[in-house]
């Protein structure tokens, strides 16, 4: 698994360019954010969380709930 | 000629400093402090399929029926600050699996909980967050409340830009004290009375890689310490601690043709509980005209069993466990969600569909009669004041 991981990142930033501030107008588009909508993401970390093993993975665990 | 020359510089130096600000924007929208105030609800419904008769001893089959409603204030505070205020209400009834048991053929089949549950709970959740030239700082303090658990959970992140804005930084620690005070029902529990800890720490980063692509990649390491049983499931006794592993990655593209955005994010988990999951999360952000958007959206899950996991499990065992959400099995969700912009109202509607069974996911394992299917719908309205 590590090694898949590390081939990820590594062809990731091998693909890197430089790309200027004023290049970046796609990127700052909505749509392009990590989490565009917070109430959808927050539901649905919420269901997976309480009908499946695992969780996590955007950011630190944070608070539980007794959720079944 | 002196005018035009000072008016094209203005414009020039006007639209560098924009996109000089994009750095900071990018990487999440949240690095910049909000230019406004933005006030949103939401309503969900929730609804799981009854479980199959052939899965079940017979009696109620009845699965967890759950409405939410959420709020989420976001606002500007001074010239460096923003205060995030979010709600959850959530209000449940049904059953719930109570315990697996071998039919006269051999098949394991659920016993449901039976008489039906109610339960209400409620999260708030208040976020300050400083914001600096290179990046901002969050501290987060969350309550969460139901008839039978308590929860209080801080939180610390913060992101940090390098010097030309492709690469941002990011870190997050949280603790939560939890207690567990089970409701006496029809159903006995394991335990009166008892409480857990959650230590999180997650750091990530992620890239620019295009002038139309960002990468990420995260790792983070979750210890849990106390009672960890569910206290209503009769054949129930789990491990003390937990420790679970992390490692994510993400993918957003924009498509100029299109006018489209790709989110591609996968995550890989593993406990020493012996569970292992694997997931993918794929969504199409289609913009239709300016105001219009599109999203249809997918996800695949697989987990391993944990170690002690048993349809029909062995009382003798130190460590035993019939609930489904420890077996091994695959599940797959697809939804479409819809936002239409009107004004300075944001309207956001979203339906979605989800399957579990043993045979969708990676890993071999005993197929447990309780896995679930639902539901959801969600309506959600969002005011951006000027």
């Amino acid at each position: 698994m590590s090694r898949v991981l590390g081939l990820i990142i590594l062809l990731g930033l091998a693909g890197c360019e430089t790309v200027q501030p004023w290049e970046r107008g796609s990127l700052a588009q909505e749509e392009m954010q990590w989490q565009p909508d917070l109430l959808e993401a927050r539901l649905r970390d919420q269901v997976h969380f309480s009908k499946e093993a695992s969780s996590g993975g955007a950011g630190a665990a944070g608070g539980g709930c007794g959720c079944n | 000629m002196a005018g035009p020359t000072r008016e094209r510089s203005a414009t020039l130096l006007a639209l560098t400093s924009s996109a000089l600000m994009l750095p900071a924007c990018q990487g999440a929208r949240a690095d910049a402090q909000p230019e406004t105030t933005t006030l949103s609800l939401g309503y969900s419904k929730y609804r799981e399929d009854d479980t199959r008769d052939s899965k079940t001893f017979g009696g109620s089959s009845e699965r967890y029926d759950i409405d939410v409603a959420q709020f989420h204030l976001l606002a500007p505070v001074g010239e460096d600050w923003s205060l995030a205020l979010d709600v959850q209400w959530e209000d449940m009834s049904g059953a719930s699996p109570w315990f697996v048991g071998e039919s006269a053929s051999g098949d394991p089949k659920v016993i449901m909980s039976g008489a039906s549950i109610e339960d209400t709970r409620t999260d708030i959740s208040v976020t300050t967050r400083y914001y600096y030239d290179r990046g901002n700082a969050g501290f987060n303090y969350a309550r969460s409340e139901e008839d039978d658990y308590e929860s209080d959970a801080i939180a610390v992140d913060g992101s940090f830009n390098s010097a030309d804005g492709l690469t941002t930084w990011s870190g997050a620690v949280s603790l939560s004290r939890d207690d567990i005070e089970p409701t006496r029902g029809t159903v006995p529990t394991n335990t009166l009375k008892d409480e857990k800890d959650i230590y999180s720490a997650w750091v990530g980063v992620s890239r620019i890689v295009s002038r139309r692509a960002i990468l990420r990649f995260g790792l983070g390491y979750t210890y849990r310490e106390g009672f960890l049983t569910d206290p209503y499931k009769l054949r129930d006794r789990r491990p003390r601690q937990r420790r679970e592993w992390v490692a994510s990655t993400g993918y957003r593209h924009f498509f100029t043709a299109p006018n489209a955005a790709l989110h591609v994010d996968y995550r890989y988990f593993d406990d020493d509980w012996g569970v292992r999951s694997h997931t993918v999360d794929i969504a199409w952000h289609q913009n239709l005209g300016a105001r219009t958007q599109l999203v249809p959206f997918a996800r695949f899950y697989s987990q391993d069993a944990a170690d002690f996991f048993a349809n029909v499990v062995d009382l003798a065992d130190r460590y035993h466990v019939d609930d489904y959400r420890l077996s091994a099995f695959g599940a797959l969700s697809a939804g479409l969600r819809l936002r239409q912009d009107l004004g300075q109202w944001t309207l956001n509607v979203t339906a979605e569909r989800y399957r579990s069974r043993e045979h969708y996911g990676l890993y071999d394992g005993e197929e447990s009669p309780a896995l679930v299917a639902w539901w959801r719908g969600s309506v959600g309205l969002s005011y951006r004041f000027r």
